[in-house]
């Protein structure tokens, strides 16, 4: 797969962030049904997928290099985005080896790794072509890179990671790269277990949902990695909603109008990954959020009804809890001339190859 | 990093005293293995010639090594049969399937000091724990019981070991667990490795004294090595009825019927083998089950549990 | 308010002494004891009383209490205290906390700093439900909460004062109220007395 990069693209100020015609086909859409309940969706990770953003363990897209950029603009502004507890060093090691490992095989045009050793105390080669970057080091040592390895290894991967130390029959969120989230503060939560850091989610806990999830999380194997979709909405392309920068981009939900709908909402969109990490036993959560404006998705006749079809139908706290009251009103405005009321497929995908004119 | 089983093949084997067999596995295909932690443990299929056996054993290499594995065999007199295969029939050059490695017993990080307590050949999982520690620099201490004539059979495996004390049946030389638990700061866990007697007393002292249990962690080894009465199972949803032997386990029985029951650990630890019962009376032999859902007597964990009653009907 | 929505939030119990050979610290904020309290808590350590030392933090000097009284002025006082215990803690020894909720999560974080686990201590709310609020914003915190909507300490935002709680930090969140219309604050009401 051939990836042109779009290094200039903004996620602030001017926005120009856009999607092309394939990675408009290629987005996980979220929705299979056109209502949307809360469940604990989780499936195999496998090499294949409704749309070919699931097809690889990690995934990069033509937005990798602009990403990157963002990251680290967020990071200089507000470094405590990163923060790795004292007793994760282990776990840093797992997920750099990891990423580098897979990032290498899948993405050769992008990406090498070469290793004089598997263990401790080797030295490896890492180059990241389109970052510039060629890195000799010492696995197993952090001083001979420029940063700790879970925050060297992130800055050059797209998506939001989190690691889970596993101990007390609970997972804890001891580690975390959290520059793209939908509105949770790493700050606070960081050293949290599963159900503390879940406390704020309305409904599902008394559906049992996260006790299922944490059983299931628990047993998680190696080399067995698992995936499922979240969802929100964002005004402007904009990565960085974290509650830390609320003043900056709360005031744009109360800038939508039917008008200006199609351009500002964007459906945004978290494939999450979950991986048993070997040397630390830990679990390494990925959260990678895929963005793209409801002008954009509704080139995807299904998915511009469907999308319509859900936020109609959505429970109002959901709604609340989700940050779209504000703007729900005006997005519904904006789509409901799509929706024909024609019956549509169960499941992800486009279901169709291209796109339909603007 | 994705897979699902390991073709393996045997590079050496060693038998480093009376009972006792060192085996080193490395990929059959060549290429790297994947690396594990500390506290890790691999399921080898053992084929035999009259049956096959699914038996686990604690990774005793290094943690993160990934051209080869290492594991330590105890022959067991009682065993049904897979150590007996191991010590007698097992050789360099046989291919075998193994699980990828998985965890049930990995030491807690946030931990001040480790505190490890093993029992004859329950010390296997502390060997990995104890180059674990010697990398990152975590303080730990190893108590080991074992046969006197045995204090020495691990030493290679020890060299980097912080703390170390060997103790053996005999006036003066025998572990004070109370007054050894009794005197450990505030940050220490306790991890216990050994027979069900050790394990049981170590685990009950730790409470006596006052240990939060969160703290104490127990690894049980041989819970599933002794067999027992047979009985008959019948599988209700396949229409499968299956007589177990008395050294197979009901799990092995099930399996080699060739109905589907997932599982995972094969020790009674994990849960994923749970399995309702729709009459009968279980003999309860795991560590999963809380004692309501014992005495329901409405599920069962068939890796190690058996019957009270002749027979057994289960949701299967 | 100790109810909540959030499954999360910190649920308090009676104190009562789980007897173990270690040492027993019993800490109470002085000025939340109602009458009769201490003979409660008296009955309540009987079977530790061997081994139970207990700090009044800024007490009336009359107060009596169990165990090995000690006296102490102030929260922070206690804080140090509890970082340089001689020999630090053990395996057995318990920490039970009585007090409004920011003077328990001082003490508490700091015995998590000096070893003691979640398991080894105990907290009973008493007095003010007062909150402790970290700002999501600026990152400070504002003590002395009781009203729903407070303003920070660091950077003068109107703040919402949430349920959500890091055991961490020892505070609720506080998020800006008025960050999509700007001057749209609610009422602000006393919820915490």
């Amino acid at each position: 797969m051939s990836l042109v990069f779009k290094p200039e693209e903004t996620f602030r100020g001017d926005y120009s962030y856009r999607n092309s015609d394939a990675a408009i086909l290629r987005f996980p859409f979220p929705f299979p049904e056109d209502r949307y309940m809360y469940s604990v969706n989780i499936e195999p990770h496998v090499r294949s997928g409704p749309t070919d953003a699931f097809c690889r363990p990690f995934d990069i897209d033509e937005h990798y290099i602009a990403e990157c950029r963002d990251r680290a603009l967020t990071l200089e502004l507000d470094p405590g985005r990163c923060q790795v507890l004292p007793h994760m060093m282990t776990a840093q090691w797992d997920t750099l080896e990891l990423l580098m490992e897979n990032l290498a095989a899948d993405y050769p045009e992008q990406f090498s790794l070469t290793k004089e050793g598997d263990v401790f105390g080797s030295r490896w080669t890492w180059i990241n072509r389109p970052l510039g970057i060629e890195q000799h080091f010492i696995f197993g040592d952090p001083d001979t890179l420029p940063c700790e390895p879970f925050e060297y290894i992130t800055r050059q991967a797209q998506g939001d990671f989190a690691i889970c130390d596993q101990r007390e029959d609970n997972l804890y969120l001891d580690a975390g790269m959290i520059t793209s989230q939908a509105d949770w503060s790493l700050a606070f939560n960081v050293g949290m277990n599963f159900m503390e850091w879940h406390g704020p989610v309305p409904l599902a806990h008394q559906a049992g949902v996260f006790e299922r999830a944490l059983k299931y999380l628990l047993m998680l194997r190696l080399g067995q990695p698992v995936r499922r979709l979240n969802w929100t909405m964002s005004i402007n392309p904009r990565l960085d909603t974290s509650p830390e920068s609320y003043p900056e981009w709360g005031p744009d939900r109360a800038s939508v109008t039917v008008e200006n709908a199609g351009g500002k909402v964007h459906l945004r969109v978290e494939l999450q990954t979950l991986w048993r990490l070997p040397r630390s036993n830990a679990i390494l959560f990925p959260i990678r959020c895929f963005l793209i404006s409801i002008e954009e998705l509704a080139r995807v006749p299904k998915w511009g009804k469907r999308l319509y079809r859900v936020l109609s139908s959505l429970p109002p706290e959901l709604a609340e809890y989700k940050g779209l009251t504000r703007y729900l009103p005006a997005t519904l405005a904006w789509l409901a001339p799509l929706d024909d009321s024609a019956q549509l497929a169960t499941g992800i995908g486009p279901d169709i190859t291209e796109l339909a004119p603007l | 990093m994705i897979g699902d089983t390991l073709e393996l093949i045997v590079v050496a084997v060693d038998d480093i005293a009376s009972s006792l067999r060192h085996v080193r596995l490395a990929a059959a295909g060549g290429g790297p293995l994947p690396p594990a932690a500390a506290g890790a443990n691999i399921q080898l299929r053992l084929q035999g010639a009259a049956r096959t056996w699914r038996n686990a054993y604690s990774l005793i290499s290094p943690p993160g090594r990934r051209d080869a594995y290492e594991i330590i065999v105890r022959r067991v007199p009682e065993s049904r049969g897979g150590s007996a295969f191991v010590h007698e029939v097992l050789k360099p050059g046989d291919r075998l399937v193994a699980s990828w490695p998985s965890n049930l017993f990995a030491p807690q990080r946030t931990a001040r000091h480790h505190l490890m307590i093993a029992g004859g050949i329950g010390i296997t999982p502390f060997l990995s724990y104890v180059a674990d520690f010697a990398h990152s620099g975590a303080s730990h201490a190893l108590h080991v019981c074992c046969r006197e004539s045995e204090t020495g059979t691990f030493a290679p495996w020890l060299q980097a070991c912080g703390e170390l004390h060997h103790y053996w049946d005999a006036d003066g030389h025998r572990l004070d667990i109370p007054a050894l638990l009794a005197r450990q700061p505030a940050g220490t866990h306790l991890y216990v490795c050994g027979p069900a007697a050790l394990n049981d007393e170590v685990i009950q002292a730790a409470a006596n004294a006052g240990w939060p249990a969160s703290h104490v962690h127990c690894e049980h080894f041989g819970a599933a090595l002794s067999g027992g009465t047979p009985f008959t199972a019948f599988l209700s949803r396949s229409g499968i009825e299956v007589e177990v032997g008395e050294s197979e386990s009901l799990l092995e029985a099930i399996e080699r019927v060739g109905a589907a029951a997932p599982c995972l650990c094969r020790g009674g630890a994990c849960g994923v083998c749970v399995t309702r019962v729709l009459e009968g009376e279980p003999e309860h032999r795991d560590h999963y089950l809380g004692a309501a859902e014992r005495e329901g007597g409405e599920l069962i964990m068939p890796c190690v549990s058996r019957a009270r009653s002749t027979r057994l009907v289960l949701d299967l | 308010m100790m109810q909540s929505q959030i499954v999360s939030r910190p649920r308090y119990r009676d104190l009562a002494a789980e007897d173990t050979a270690g040492t027993h610290l019993l800490i109470v904020e002085g000025d939340t004891l109602a009458a009769g309290q201490m003979a409660a808590l008296a009955t309540a350590f009987a079977v530790v009383a061997a081994r139970l030392q207990t700090w009044l933090v800024s007490a009336p000097a009359t107060a009596l209490a169990p165990g090995r009284v000690r006296r102490l002025h102030t929260v922070e006082e206690a804080r140090t205290a509890l970082e340089h215990i001689e020999d630090g803690f053990g395996i057995a020894d318990r920490l039970y906390l009585q007090g409004t909720e920011p003077f328990m999560w001082s003490l508490a974080t700091a015995a998590g700093r000096a070893g003691l686990s979640p398991t080894q201590i105990r907290m009973q709310h008493a007095g003010s439900l007062k909150r402790r609020v970290w700002c999501t914003h600026c990152h400070q915190t504002t003590e002395n909460v009781t009203t729903n909507i407070a303003t920070c300490a660091g950077c003068a935002r109107a703040l919402l004062v949430r349920d959500h709680f890091s055991r961490r930090l020892g505070a609720f969140m506080g998020v800006m109220v008025d960050a999509e219309v700007p001057g749209e604050v609610p009422q602000r009401e006393e919820v915490f007395r």
